[in-house]
């Protein structure tokens, strides 16, 4: 029989799970606007409530489960990841010219999304093994660099930029928070400072270079890119203080806005919500977020700390690049709102990683007799 | 290995690092409300300091994006002839935002549509969930007079505009319907599957050649950019892609041939299939009762689609390749072949009928009740005598039978490229343990060697069959397509005749059949003396599939029998004799005889061939070689 511990339920965050709910409710509420005409079948919104279920299992799975555990598997962990990823570029199902599913029948499987996730786990676990008092030099660095690079490269293959940088993003937060020697990151800026123009003249596809190029001239371009970000941002703007009111976006129903209910869903919201609904849900997401960095600040030892910390800059480095995006300060990648937009491969890691918040935050009580 | 260990080193590590590790946290929450700071900015600068420029701008958005749809490729027959073509379709939407007060403007359409008022209002409440904006379609298919009516009364008619759609144009109604089969609007599965490559509303072959060649014929859509003004309508056009045609699709059908066959089969439930022989092309290929093609444009209603499924002469089995039937007598070449090839008996063996033969103490009749008498191959085969054939098929035995059959195509699809096509039984020993788990009865084989029991095949088999028992052997796939030539008239794509495999057996016993299947219609006792033209010979052979076991009605008279319980007809049969071009086969469902039931229909398209399409094509050849 499964006996619940009293101090497991006496730590479990509520706050935390209200900030959860709120935004999983305002993202239902918005996906049912962005989709609730024009899909045969099986509607969008349907779907994604299921995913939420699912989601809610996931996160109960997880909770349940001392988060030790991941020590154990998370070299196993990491290794499915790059098997899906490889698997994905070799019989993976393309959308707009990418490798980025796994058909397994019932459901379409993104392992990009996972590869997020794992790399935060990874990360925390090998960090959590390291004396990091000193700070990591150079060479200290290869490991984790190595860790991170196996699967940047096989999303970069897919091509996944968006998701690539997000690791990217991942890791050198998580190794900063960890400490980096001020010698070697000196010396590190000044070689990416250096390298940047290379990797920008031979690292990126030209669309994707077009894409950042229009992203400061978006009149340049009114057909292709920078007609998404225009009509994103018209899309934003003229909801001005309160909106043009619920099911009224005429930029989302019209069919202006592109990838209305994945991607771009924060602008059918801008639009139909106003300044004031952008703001409201903005604060409740980043302060979702500061919940998970509190879960940090009171965990009970270093692998806690590591993983509140990873996930919360996980959940944090998505929202701020795909608002950015939306808002039109940064380019367009594919990058979904977390617990936001609609696709099922990300809303369950996401899901997944406030599970783990909650896991580390339930056991922060010291096993023994100490307080 | 236990977590103790790993969870005591941890402990062991110093609180201290914990304490500048959680210290370090502090620093980055406000790095990251720093950020977050920047996104409302960024807000607040889009949408309360720019708002209303923006709103303006959404307003009076400008750039709108429509798709184009290509013009669907046509299909067309063997010489080029236009059998489907596209046509404008002209439909009448209503934009409830732009019509304040619909219902007076309702009643006055009405009236010009000729419509009951409450039948558009049914369409209005069906919509009512959708945003206002989205127009809802009142009535499809304008015909030319409603729409001129309706085109002038528009300035009268606010928030009614008329829509334009490419459809397909049936220019011979439902010829060849089951080989076209239909478009219909793209359903949820092939809406996600073609990522993004289809819209909502738009057509996708569904059966058929449609839907095989869908990627040919529906070619690629193109992209308009225009700009509008706040009403939506067009203002100006800023950019476009031009669609890119689908290719046309050209046939080994002949359109003349198609159109004999399924008006000799008019009335009737059953098949008609003429095929090259020496190539598989398949001049003719018929289905009655079609479809009816015009039902599904602009999608079918409930109340057709449950008519043909409820039809009893069911309309949705395209009967060539789907409907399996005993093969009856036509099946004695086969057991001909088989005992011939075998050794067991030649040119010259006889047999005695005298109406019935004995069997484990049961009779097996012959069909005809005082028996043949002596009968040697070729009269058994042209009056197609049963007793003949029980003893040369008990001689062969059921394996080798099977063995026969299946080199000359039976028991298995032929290939052609149509899809859902059926295979039918060729029985074996070796089958009925697997299929039943029983052993196989001797008397079982008396049944086989007539057609009948376990056997079944389709229409398009038996026409296999016929070609390749006359060309010496060569099994040709059934073609349907002669090539795929793109809008540019560009052949891209050429059909070859494929060669699927060999019958068993020499081509000195073929000759012996042939001649049987030609005496069945040059002799005075014949079965087949239907199929007797005045400058052709011909050759055939009639079959009657059982459908019940006769015992039971054999003291009605046929029209006494109810149609359901009647026997299927066979006909099959090829010209001409000395150099044979073209096989025929007919199935007529319950048409009792092979001779009245199906004959007529293959004699039909017998003439046609030889008096309107072989001199053609004798002068086709000539420009050819020229």
């Amino acid at each position: 029989m499964l006996r619940i511990d009293r101090r497991l339920l006496l730590h479990f965050d509520w706050f935390l799970l209200l900030a959860v709910l709120a935004v999983v409710a305002m993202s239902l509420v918005n996906l049912h606007s962005a989709t609730y005409v024009g899909y045969p079948g099986v509607s969008p919104f349907v779907k994604q409530m299921y995913y939420y279920l699912a989601g809610g299992c996931v996160i109960l799975a997880i909770m349940s489960v001392d988060y030790h555990f991941l020590l154990k598997v998370n070299y196993p962990l990491y290794g499915i990841v790059l098997v899906l990823l490889v698997f994905a570029i070799a019989f993976g199902k393309a959308t707009a010219g990418a490798q980025r599913w796994i058909n397994l029948g019932f459901v379409k499987l993104q392992p990009s999304e996972l590869a997020k996730l794992s790399i935060v786990i990874t990360l925390a676990s090998y960090y959590c093994r390291k004396d990091t008092g000193r700070g990591f030099g150079l060479g200290d660095l290869v490991p984790p660099a190595a860790l991170l690079l196996v699967p940047v490269g096989l999303i970069i293959k897919q091509p996944d930029l968006g998701t690539a940088l997000m690791l990217v993003f991942i890791f050198i937060s998580m190794t900063l928070f960890v400490k980096v020697r001020t010698g070697t990151l000196i010396f590190l800026i000044i070689v990416g400072l250096a390298i940047a123009p290379m990797a920008w003249k031979y690292g990126l596809k030209p669309y994707q270079r077009q894409r950042v190029e229009t992203l400061f001239d978006p009149e340049n371009d009114p057909l292709g890119t920078g007609y998404h970000i225009m009509q994103s941002k018209i899309a934003v703007g003229s909801g001005r203080v309160f909106g043009k009111g619920y099911l009224q976006g005429t930029q989302v129903h019209l069919d202006f806005l592109p990838e209305r209910h994945t991607d771009f869903a924060f602008s059918v919201l801008a639009e139909e919500w106003g300044f004031v609904g952008a703001v409201v849900f903005l604060s409740s997401f980043f302060f979702m977020v500061f919940l998970g960095l509190n879960v940090a600040a009171v965990a009970r030892d270093k692998l806690g700390v590591l993983l509140a910390f990873g996930v919360s800059a996980l959940l944090f480095w998505q929202a701020f690049v795909n608002v950015a995006m939306v808002l039109g300060l940064l380019p367009v990648v594919g990058m979904p709102l977390p617990l936001f937009s609609y696709g099922g491969s990300s809303l369950l890691m996401n899901l997944a990683s406030i599970g783990i918040l909650l896991s580390v935050r339930m056991r922060r009580f010291r096993t023994g007799s100490k307080g | 290995m236990s977590m103790r260990p790993v969870i005591s080193r941890i402990d062991q590590i110093n609180e201290a690092e914990l304490l500048i590790l959680k210290k370090r946290l502090r620093l980055t929450t406000i790095f990251m409300l720093g950020l977050a700071l920047i996104l409302g900015v960024r807000l607040w600068y889009l949408q309360v300091l720019k708002g209303d420029e923006f709103f303006k701008s959404s307003e009076n958005n400008r750039i709108r994006l429509h798709w184009m749809n290509a013009p669907r490729g046509m299909i067309a027959d063997r010489l080029g002839r236009p059998l489907i073509a596209n046509r404008p379709y002209f439909n009448v939407t209503l934009a409830r935002e732009d019509a304040p007060n619909p219902g007076e403007m309702l009643a006055r359409l009405a009236t010009l549509l000729n419509a009951d008022v409450n039948e558009l209002l049914d369409r209005i409440r069906e919509a009512e969930d959708y945003p206002r904006y989205v127009p809802i379609t009142l009535k499809e298919d304008l015909n030319w007079k409603t729409l001129v009516a309706v085109e002038n009364h528009l300035y009268d008619l606010p928030g009614i505009r008329i829509d334009v759609q490419a459809s397909r144009e049936y220019l011979y109604e439902n010829l060849g319907s089951h080989l076209f089969g239909y478009l219909g609007r793209v359903n949820e599965k092939e809406f996600n599957d073609s990522e993004g490559g289809y819209h909502l509303n738009d057509q996708i072959g569904k059966l058929g050649l449609e839907r095989i060649y869908e990627k040919e014929l529906r070619g690629e859509p193109g992209r308009r950019y225009v700009e509008v003004d706040a009403q939506g309508f067009e203002q100006r056009e800023v950019s476009v892609l031009q669609p890119l045609p689908g290719a046309d699709i050209k046939l080994t059908i002949d359109r003349d041939l198609q159109e004999v066959a399924e008006e000799a089969l008019d009335g009737k439930a059953g098949a008609a299939v003429m095929m090259e022989v020496d190539s598989g092309r398949v001049l003719a290929m018929a289905s009655s009762p079609p479809l009816e093609l015009n039902e599904f444009v602009g999608g079918i209603s409930a109340k057709a689609w449950k008519a043909m499924q409820e039809n009893p002469m069911k309309p949705f089995i395209n009967k060539p390749i789907q409907g399996q039937y005993p093969p009856g007598s036509t099946f004695k070449m086969v057991v001909a072949l088989a005992g011939l090839s075998e050794g067991i008996i030649n040119n010259d063996t006889t047999f005695f009928c005298n109406g019935a033969m004995r069997f484990a103490n049961r009779d097996y009749h012959c069909w005809k009740k005082h028996g043949h008498g002596t009968v040697s191959l070729e009269r058994a085969l042209a009056e197609s005598c049963d007793v003949f054939f029980y003893s040369v098929g008990m001689k062969v035995g059921v394996d080798k039978l099977a063995e026969y059959a299946k080199s000359l195509g039976l028991g298995a699809p032929t290939g052609v490229i149509l899809e859902h096509e059926k295979s039918g039984v060729i029985p074996s020993t070796a089958w009925k343990r697997k299929r039943y788990g029983q052993p196989w009865h001797e008397g079982e084989t008396m049944s086989v060697s007539i057609g009948q029991g376990y056997d079944s095949t389709t229409p398009l088999q038996i026409c296999e069959m016929t070609s390749a028992l006359v060309n010496g052997g060569i099994r040709y796939r059934p073609q349907l397509v002669e090539e795929i030539v793109d809008s540019g008239g560009k052949v891209v794509k050429t059909f070859e005749p494929i060669v699927d495999g060999h019958a068993m057996g020499s081509v000195k016993s073929m000759a012996f059949i042939r001649a049987g299947m030609v005496a069945a219609v040059n002799t005075q006792h014949g079965t087949s003396t239907i199929a007797k033209m005045p400058n052709i010979i011909v050759g055939a052979k009639t079959g009657t599939a059982q459908v019940v076991k006769v015992e039971q009605y054999k003291h009605l008279k046929e029209k006494d029998i109810p149609y359901n319980y009647r026997d299927h007809a066979w006909f099959t049969c090829f010209a001409p004799a000395e150099k044979p071009e073209i096989a025929i086969t007919v199935l007529v469902e319950h048409g009792l005889h092979g001779a009245t039931g199906a004959g007529p229909v293959a004699r039909k398209l017998l003439d046609y061939y030889f008096k309107e399409i072989r001199p053609r094509k004798t002068t086709e050849k000539d420009h050819a070689a020229n």
